[in-house]
């Protein structure tokens, strides 16, 4: 019972200590002659007294789920009777499973009475490590918090403790980012080795013909596949360029005009109606595309005489970049709005009209948020699927012509993981590949966007 | 100097060059204003088309059965363990008494739903003293009736075209002139898990698995988001690492989702061993994927708050810290949460990483906590888009409507909070 | 003042929901995965069994077959699933891959057949086609009037067969990481290219080549790789009647008022013709089982019982309802046998 509210009550707690720190605090300097002579704030104190309550309780609660089960199993292992001993491990692991059933009350395989006396003793000892652990993290929250009680003194440097645990967590937090990047080159690269020990480098980096037409079985073995992707990369930035086409005029007008001369009601009204094209399922959209899209272009197509397949990049392209407005529109509106009156003003104050103002004064102000929120929108286009899969379809041809099927790099990961082939065949591990060329390329992408925008940035003030 | 309306050749020029000046001006605005209106119209057209083929989905065939709980039929003291199958096919039969080829009665069985046994199963364990009584019970129709009702089955084709034959039809007339068929709302929807009979399935499950995981998402990505893009915009040495991180960060957002499922996969799945299928691990993905969006977000809106603002408040004595916490975060904040909705909207919507961590499932069962197995809203209606049974046509609409529902409700809290944030200086 | 107490209310309240009543990692469900072929079969028996018993609901995952494999193939432990379904036969390398990870004993069930039909929209009109129509109008290249082969240079059905009609060839299918793309480029291609005697002689020379002629598809747009869903696949037929799908046989059997069944060598995609192998167009369904699992994970001897009872994989069954072909009595029989005694299949050679 009080396991299961161990966390909320700890909060509860932490927030106890703030409250105790800021007044102990207060009480003190009341001592030294007011609140002037503290040396930080009497919130830093209640925070520190928090945070000394809170993290290391946290740490022992950390490392206690990390190991729990692990000792727990071991410890039970020992105690299980020889006729349920086995050596393999995942045998062993199947027993446990069994125990633990028995002790959550779930149906079981095994009505065995040993299963059952070891469920027993296995319950009691978690209950001991449970009692154990909140006893102990009830004991160290206040304990800790007490010292901290100890430490404050008007004299004490609350504020660079605190600021100093800050700034750390707000380091730590940024590196989840490099972490995350670190563990995706590793689930990629060990798979992307293996295929280009069976494809070379150069085939599938130069090759022109993507045509993953290998035999599913073994005993079939004879047609192989062609492993080219420059047709996939051709094909996704062409869909992307298309969906760019249609996100970039149409997001940054509407942020433009939603941010400078629209009213507030109509502002709070259709912002937020906006920022549900981003949410809308890529299901929904892909329908859209595959069945009402795609057959208007092919018929209007047809009425100017051109041939356009029933699959084309346009009709992804065009339905992706409505997919993709909001990430233009509502960011860059956020930071037009951001833009500080003082400069409109000034710009009116010269004469200029709304639209000078916006063009010359505003845009260039607000460009590093836009780039940003645009480049968001490129790689949203980059990374889609569904729409593809459905309207663009999977067949990759090396075409500039947008009412061409062509197919995306994302596409081809998704088929590749889910088909039916064996996972060892070069089609699965092509996925990998796929994805790590993916990312090596919209790196060096990113790297120019990085540059361009320095260069260009206004800063102002 | 010259007053304005004078006709001096400079002033005409001026004039001129005015009126050119303001049409720019007010061709733009238009220009502006169709934007919007070519984004809010696509907006509409998507929504009535989800509408149109989903309302109907909200309302359910149900049939009025007359049965009879003989003694006989319960054998046993585990009254759940009865044929109620038998049960219901007689009732049928007493019925439509006319009914006699082997043929003809599989097609009438056919008529109310497998859900109907597990219905009288409910009521006779809730109530054994219904034994012996002769009740009438409105069961759920088969899919295929259902759709008849909803008009979307044409039977002006031939009758070996069609799924509802001829037979099936008249009964079904029958049925309807006795006041015995009716539509009603469909509860089943909003209070079960996932079914493979249409007429059962429900997305109570997909929608709180949903929950649960937008809630671990919600609760690690806003918090690190922010906090990781304060520290790079405020605080981190502008020296080549950081413009390394900034380039990393611009790179993560643009790896397709399904690889962070990989990762997932092979971090939280087998490293860690959090059970495959869960909110918890779906959660943990789902927030890596969307940190880069708020990352980016958050950045560009402190990016846009003046200089002025931190130098001021530097300037009377203010830490670094308490700058950037008491003076330029609540000025950011609007754009915050902007990436924040995006982000959780694209969270909301994915179904590709989902698959690598065994999301993508058939779970009947309701979750009741983030290490249960269930699914998301997006999987329920990728893989309902994908059963060949027509009824799910519907269904899948009607799911994608609660997902709107569910995500106008995340939207909206958000925005609230924008407006409060938001100030024009 | 007021807001940091609601915000602290909203914390708190969420770290409840969140951490409130987590259990221990233990799993007394079976855990399926693999093909998204048997995935709407194997989830009615699922369904079913969840209903009928006192065990819970299966959790099946639609992984594809050899994602399922792969997990399959992880070893034994309440981590691994129990089950993969499978829309082809289990490859050596990874009863190997089994093998090394402990996996030994595994039990091959084979649950029906899927038929695989050729449809368009009921707006236009039926075709006949016999496999050799198939393969030429389909295949990367066919030989041509001088017995070489040469890149496909048929553009509409009436130049593969003057019988058929005067449109454009455009056919809408599976891609090749499909496993119902695999059974279609063997039971329909392959055996299409065998009825030339030109290439009778490459068959001859050597077996690989003809197998690669006859099972690489165009690619110049004719042939179309769609996705897996194939509810889009009707509905993209139904709105252009000049196109054909390749799809299961339960889409045909759902939608028989928008889409008709191609007749292939002179017999129509119907569940009979399916059932009795007079259509040539079906291939084999199978599930496999862990034994290591059976005495450890609740209800999967009940789960396998339910899945081989008439009522689910007989002719009159349920999974006949969804579409599923059912085996001949037979086979049914002995698979039915194989699945009481547990029988695993024979070690790799």
């Amino acid at each position: 019972m009080l396991y299961d509210y161990l966390l909320p009550l700890l909060l509860v707690l932490t927030a106890a200590a703030f409250m105790v720190g800021r007044k102990r605090a207060l009480r003190m300097a009341a001592d030294y002659g007011g609140i002037r002579q503290l040396h930080s704030l009497p919130n830093h104190y209640g925070s520190m007294m928090a945070l000394a309550c809170l993290l290391p309780a946290l740490l022992l609660y950390g490392i206690w789920l990390s190991v729990e089960t692990s000792v727990l199993d071991s410890r039970i292992i020992h105690e299980l009777p020889p006729t349920l001993l086995s050596q393999d491990a995942g045998a062993q692991a199947l027993i446990i499973n069994d125990i633990k059933n028995t002790v959550s009350g779930n149906v079981t395989v095994n009505q065995d009475a040993s299963i059952e006396a070891a469920a027993a003793r296995y319950q009691a000892i978690q209950q001991k490590s449970r009692s154990a652990m909140c006893i102990g993290l009830l004991l160290l929250a206040p304990l800790s918090s007490f010292i901290a009680f100890r430490a404050i003194k008007p004299a004490f440097r609350a504020r660079n403790v605190v600021e100093g645990i800050i700034r750390a967590a707000l380091l730590l937090c940024s590196a989840v980012a490099i972490l995350t990047t670190v563990g995706i080159l590793l689930s990629v690269i060990f798979e992307s080795i293996r295929f280009f020990k069976m494809i070379p480098l150069q085939d599938f980096l130069f090759g022109l013909s993507w045509s993953p037409q290998m035999a599913i079985r073994a005993d079939q073995a004879g047609s192989s596949g062609a492993f080219g992707a420059v047709p996939i990369f051709a094909g996704t930035f062409l869909i992307a360029a298309i969906a760019m086409l249609v996100a970039i005029p149409i997001g940054l007008l509407s942020a433009i005009y939603l941010s400078e001369f629209a009213s507030r009601g109509f502002r709070t009204v259709v912002k937020p109606l906006l920022e549900i094209l981003a949410g809308i399922p890529t299901v929904v959209y892909g329908f859209f595309a595959a069945l009402t899209v795609a057959p208007l272009i092919r018929e209007s197509g047809g009425f100017f005489g051109l041939s356009v397949a029933s699959e084309s990049a346009l009709a992804a392209g065009l339905v992706m970049g409505i997919m993709i407005i909001p990430f233009v529109s509502s960011l860059s509106d956020d930071v037009i709005h951001a833009v500080p009156q003082a400069l409109r003003d000034g710009s009116y104050g010269l004469g200029a009209t709304k639209f000078e103002t916006v063009r010359l004064v505003i845009f260039p102000a607000a460009l590093p948020g836009i780039v940003g929120g645009v480049l968001l929108a490129v790689s949203r286009a980059i990374g889609e699927t569904m729409i593809v899969v459905m309207a663009a379809g999977l067949a990759a041809n090396l075409t500039a012509n947008p009412l061409k099927a062509v197919t995306t790099v994302t596409v081809q990961i998704v088929t590749l993981l889910v088909g039916d082939q064996e996972f060892d065949s070069p089609k699965t591990l092509a996925a990998f590949a796929l994805g790590l060329i993916l990312f090596i390329f919209t790196l060096i992408l990113n790297v120019i966007a990085l540059r361009v925008v320095r260069k260009y940035r206004e800063q102002y003030e | 100097m010259q007053t304005g309306n004078q006709d001096t050749p400079f002033n005409k020029e001026f004039n001129k060059r005015l009126k050119r000046r303001y049409n720019a001006e007010r061709r733009f605005k238009r220009l502006g204003l169709l934007a919007i209106f070519i984004a809010l119209g696509f907006l509409a057209f998507l929504l009535s088309t989800v509408i149109s083929n989903g309302y109907s989905a909200f309302r359910q065939t149900f049939i009025q059965l007359d049965i009879f709980f003989e003694k006989s039929y319960f054998p046993n003291e585990d009254l759940a363990r009865a044929d109620y199958q038998t049960i219901i096919k007689s009732t049928l039969r007493e019925q439509f008494p006319e009914v006699t080829s082997r043929q003809d009665k599989q097609l009438l069985y056919s008529l109310v739903s497998n859900g109907a046994a597990f219905k009288l199963m409910n009521m006779v364990v809730k109530n054994p003293k219904l034994i012996n009584t002769r009740q009438l019970v409105w069961v759920p129709a088969n899919d295929d009736i259902d759709m008849l009702m909803k008009d979307k089955i044409d039977m002006s084709q031939p009758e070996s075209d069609r799924r509802i034959k001829d037979k099936v039809f008249s009964w079904v007339e029958t049925l309807a002139s006795n006041g015995r068929i009716t539509m009603k709302f469909n509860t089943t929807f909003f209070t079960s898990g996932d079914s493979r009979e249409p007429e059962l399935a429900g997305i109570l499950g997909a929608a709180k698995g949903s929950f649960y995981t937008l809630l671990i998402t919600l609760l690690l990505s806003f918090p690190i988001g922010v906090a990781a893009a304060i520290y790079l915009e405020e605080f981190a040495p502008d020296n080549r690492a950081s413009a390394f991180i900034e380039v990393n960060i611009n790179n993560l957002a643009a790896v397709p989702s399904i690889i962070f499922g990989l990762l997932g996969l092979a971090i939280f799945i087998n490293f860690w061993g959090i059970p495959r299928s869960t909110p918890l691990v779906g959660g943990l993905v789902l927030t890596l994927m969307t940190l880069p969006t708020i990352i980016i977000a958050s950045r560009a809106s402190l990016k846009s708050v003046p200089p002025s603002i931190r130098e001021a408040a530097l300037g009377i004595g203010a830490s670094k810290i308490q700058t950037v916490f008491h003076h330029v975060l609540p000025l950011a904040m609007p754009g915050m949460l902007t990436g924040t909705i995006i982000g959780m909207a694209q969270a909301l919507g994915e179904t590709a990483p989902l698959l690598m961590i065994g999301m993508v499932a058939f779970i009947v069962d309701i979750p009741g906590s983030i290490t249960d197995p269930s699914a998301v809203l997006p999987v329920q209606i990728y893989l309902w888009a994908d059963s060949p049974e027509r009824a799910f046509t519907e269904k899948t609409s009607a799911a994608i409507l609660v997902l709107l529902a569910f995500l106008v409700v995340m939207n909206a809290a958000a925005v609230l909070l924008r407006k409060k944030f938001e100030i024009k200086w | 003042m007021k807001h940091k107490r609601l915000l602290f209310a909203g914390a708190l309240a969420a770290v409840t929901i969140a951490s409130a009543p987590v259990h221990g990692a233990s799993r007394d469900y079976i855990a399926i995965v693999g093909s998204s072929t048997v995935y709407p079969f194997a989830t009615v028996v699922a369904e079913q069994f969840g209903k009928t018993t006192q065990f819970k609901t299966p959790k099946i995952e639609s992984t594809g077959s050899g994602g399922g494999f792969k997990l399959f193939c992880g070893g034994v432990g309440v981590e691994h699933p129990d089950i993969t379904n499978a829309s082809r036969a289990i490859k050596k390398s990874e009863q190997e891959q089994c093998a090394a990870n402990g996996i030994t004993d595994i039990v091959e069930v084979k649950i029906g057949y899927d038929g695989i039909v050729v449809a368009n929209a009921k707006t236009a009109d039926q075709i006949k086609l016999s496999r050799k129509d198939i393969y030429m109008a389909l295949a990367k290249e066919v030989p041509g009037a001088d017995g070489k082969l040469m890149a496909n240079p048929y553009k509409t059905w009436k130049e593969v067969n003057p019988s058929l009609p005067d449109v454009a060839i455009e056919v809408l299918g599976p891609p090749p990481t499909s496993g119902t793309r695999d059974a279609f480029v063997e039971l329909a291609m392959e055996s299409g290219a065998r009825k030339f005697e030109t290439l009778a002689e490459i068959r001859e020379k050597d077996e690989k080549d003809f197998v690669k002629v006859s099972h690489t598809l165009r690619e110049d747009g004719a042939y179309i790789e769609a996705g897996e869903n194939d509810n889009l696949i009707v509905q993209k037929l139904q709105s252009n009647p000049h196109a054909f799908g390749i799809f299961g046989f339960s889409f045909l059997d759902q939608n028989p008022d928008v889409i008709q069944g191609s007749m292939v060598d002179g017999e129509a995609a119907t569940f009979e013709n399916i059932a009795d192998g007079k259509y040539p167009l079906s291939r084999p369904l199978f599930f496999y089982v862990k034994k290591a699992h059976v005495g450890s994970i609740p209800g999967i001897i009940e789960y396998l019982a339910e899945f081989s009872s008439e009522k689910a994989w007989g002719t009159d069954g349920y999974l006949a309802d969804k579409g599923l072909i059912p085996m001949p009595d037979a086979e049914r029989k002995q698979y039915a046998q194989s699945v009481k005694e547990l029988k695993p299949m024979a070690a790799p050679k």
